[in-house]
């Protein structure tokens, strides 16, 4: 009786001792669970829509670039009533991606045009005037106190595209006059070092969509200007009747090579230059698309876009924008393909660059439509995706999602 | 010799005197004594009980901001405007609570591993206008119900200000909340006065596991009052307690980690969470005095 009563006494002052010691490993579990806020965090990762509550405001980015503050500021175009041509907006945010401040360029100024590049503690890119369309360069603090916009030397036309070449700017153009597509080389003070028209062909139907492209409401063409590392510079635009891929050495007025695409139904969608002939690159053709992460081009020849078949996109919008970053993701070179989905979402595609074959991939955006802008590598080996976002599925708004280097492991591996 | 006899005598009629009722008495002590040491030894069993049963009930919420997150950054309007508008302990929650309880001369400590479920609402609301135009407007509701799942372990105190069969008793303690579940619904609305006409809409929520979004666990003080009645065997009990969450519930690393949730703007707050607890149960002795487990507390 004795030890039927005291037994289960003992075992309950053990059990008494048992919660007593749980208390303490509760209390360190706990203390060991919780997460603050920190600076780091929030710069690592966020996904940003900027808006503007104006019913006919239209803000549709450009070119994003890091600012040495680790914030970025981004170029847009936004819809002037008065205008067939697109103004100007930039905005600058911090390092987490907050608002910080933003300017509408007077409206004298119209039509964006990227990249948006970094020269010399300065960011540059180019306009037009809206009345002459003459190419201007503009000039702009990465704080957004300090704006200058002067027109180029020479009297370039129609801004098409850009890239920056070391501390030069290689500059694509239209001459409305000539017909010609015109490539330059630009120093950021505004002067033109060379340049050369390249014919587009004879009648009003060729120079059409070009036009179209610039006043809005038309088909946009992925216009492009840049240079292959130490070698020939190349523009993809419109020659010779056909929306094409144009080799040149600036310094005669035929090209070097040309891959041509399919009038203004064909053609390459993105290029980048990988080594001297090879390139990642994708196309589109009658709508479909394809991307060649790893595709060997000839600069000094003549062949065509369909010459290179590539990897079929059938999710993909038609005659999608493309956006390629070369970059490295978890010790591996790696080529980002950056698109728009059917389902109005960005898509970003991970492809080893040695060998063309796909890692990852990762899908931005849902419940409202995305559209995709622009994608950088960030100081810290993360991504920036910049994006249009249509607030309510109708406000073109701005925005940005920012992935950390340790979640694009994660995609590639 | 007189005097040595006289001395004699009064000693052993003293002593006799005395001895006669000392008898009686050391009788009457004994069974006294038997009867006081079980009473002491019934009270002092008393004194010192364990209670085990179960209760469950209610819950009410609020999120607690510490910090304000906005996955949407206005520019051209006030910050502010963006913020969340959270409605505070008005949806309801439930849970089931194991009660283990030591109890020690009105006194006790009690551990309740609990299963609870939270509920709490937040609010957004935009709108676009055309300064030009009144007429061209659209507002936009969006309506975010977090529901949490936690293992709620709470270590209590609980202090009876009486003995009787009613007892009234004050608790306070800490607790540790341990995630197990969670998901939000994003329910959006709106007028559009610019398509024609005055047009309300409201689409299908988008429901998404959120279990990420969370902290796996957090911790705080919780206190309360409430009544015990003793009836048989078994104490019923009808308490209301508050939690007040101390640390983060959300987890930083993953505030912008739901897709779906960022393609609507949502980025949650910073917050803790306070809860407002009602919960009604039993509990049954562990130990028994009496034969056939007849109740020893009749009180």
């Amino acid at each position: 009786m004795h030890d039927h009563t005291t037994s289960p006494i003992k075992s309950k002052r053990g059990s008494a001792r048992t919660m007593l010691w749980l208390v303490p490993a509760l209390v360190m579990f706990c203390l060991s669970c919780v997460e603050e806020t920190t600076p780091e965090l929030e710069e690592q990762k966020f996904a940003r829509l900027y808006d503007d509550n104006r019913f006919n405001e239209s803000l549709t980015p450009v070119d994003v670039a890091q600012t040495a503050d680790g914030g970025y500021l981004v170029l847009a175009r936004r819809r002037l009533p008065e205008s067939h041509f697109a103004g100007i907006y930039l905005m600058k945010v911090n390092a987490r991606g907050e608002f910080m401040s933003a300017q509408e360029i007077d409206n004298q100024f119209v039509h964006p045009v990227g990249d948006l590049m970094a020269i010399e503690g300065n960011l540059y890119f180019f306009c037009m005037d809206e009345l002459t369309v003459q190419t201007h360069i503009a000039r702009v603090s990465e704080d957004l106190a300090d704006i200058a916009i002067t027109p180029l030397q020479a009297g370039l036309t129609y801004p098409s595209a850009a890239s920056a070449d070391g501390n030069d700017i290689v500059l694509l153009s239209y001459d409305h006059v000539e017909k010609l597509s015109v490539l330059s080389r630009v120093s950021p003070d505004g002067s033109v070092i060379t340049s050369r028209g390249f014919d587009i062909g004879v009648g009003e139907d060729v120079e059409e969509p070009i036009i179209n492209h610039f006043i809005g409401g038309g088909k946009r063409f992925p216009f492009l200007a840049g240079r292959i590392p130490g070698g020939a510079w190349f523009f993809n635009g419109f020659y010779n009747y056909t929306f094409s891929l144009v080799f040149t050495d600036l310094s005669q007025d035929q090209p070097m090579g040309v891959v041509q695409g399919q009038h203004d139904d064909g053609g390459f969608s993105a290029v980048v230059p990988i080594a001297s002939t090879k390139f990642a690159a994708a196309r589109f053709n009658f709508g479909d698309n394809f991307l060649l992460p790893n595709v060997l081009l000839t600069p000094t020849g003549i062949t065509s876009s369909v010459d290179y078949p590539g990897n079929t996109l059938p999710e993909l919008v038609p005659n999608a924008t493309v956006r390629i970053l070369r970059t490295v993701i978890d010790d591996t070179q790696t080529l980002v393909f950056a698109s728009e989905t059917r389902s109005k979402q960005i898509a970003l595609l991970f492809y080893e660059e040695a060998t063309g074959a796909l890692l990852g991939s990762h899908y931005l955006g849902f419940s409202n439509p995305f559209e995709v802008s622009a994608v950088i590598e960030t100081e810290d080996e993360g991504l920036l995706v910049c994006g249009t976002a249509y607030l309510a599925g109708r406000f073109p708004r701005i925005c940005l999602f920012k992935l950390p280097r340790e979640e694009l492991a994660e995609k590639v591996r | 010799m007189r005097v040595l006899l006289l001395i004699a005598l009064m000693s052993v009629s003293l002593t006799t005197a005395f001895s006669q009722p000392g008898g009686k008495r050391k009788k009457n002590r004994v069974s006294y004594m038997t009867k006081d040491r079980k009473q002491r030894e019934e009270n002092k069993f008393l004194e010192k009980q364990w209670w085990l049963g179960l209760k469950g009930g209610t819950n009410l919420s609020r999120a607690v901001v510490t910090t304000h997150f906005s996955g949407v950054s206005p520019t051209n309007y006030p910050l502010d405007q963006a913020y969340k508008e959270y409605e505070e302990f008005k949806s309801f929650g439930s849970q089931v609570t194991l009660e283990g309880t030591f109890y020690f001369r009105q006194l006790s400590l009690s551990l309740q591993p609990t299963y609870s479920r939270s509920q709490f609402v937040y609010t957004n609301h935009y709108n676009w206008r055309d300064p030009e135009n009144a007429g061209h407007s659209l507002e936009l509701h969006y309506r975010q119900l977090q529901k949490t799942e936690h293992l709620v372990i709470p270590i209590l105190v609980r202090y009876d200000l009486t003995t009787t069969r009613l007892r009234p008793f004050v608790q306070a303690g800490a607790f540790a909340a341990l995630l197990i579940n969670a998901s939000k619904e994003v329910t959006i609305s709106g007028t559009d006065y610019a398509s024609g006409g005055e047009h309300e809409f409201s689409g299908d929520p988008i429901i998404v596991g959120a279990s990420d979004l969370f902290t796996p666990a957090y911790y705080g003080l919780m206190g309360g009052a409430g009544v015990h009645y003793h009836q048989g065997n078994i104490r019923l009990s009808l308490d209301i307690s508050y939690r007040y969450g101390m640390t983060n519930i959300v987890s930083p690393a993953h505030r912008y980690g739901n897709d779906r949730l960022a393609g609507v703007g949502d980025a949650m707050d910073d917050m803790t969470l306070d809860n407002i607890v009602l919960s009604l149960g039993c509990v049954f002795p562990l130990r028994f005095l009496g034969n056939a487990y007849k109740a020893v507390d009749n009180k």
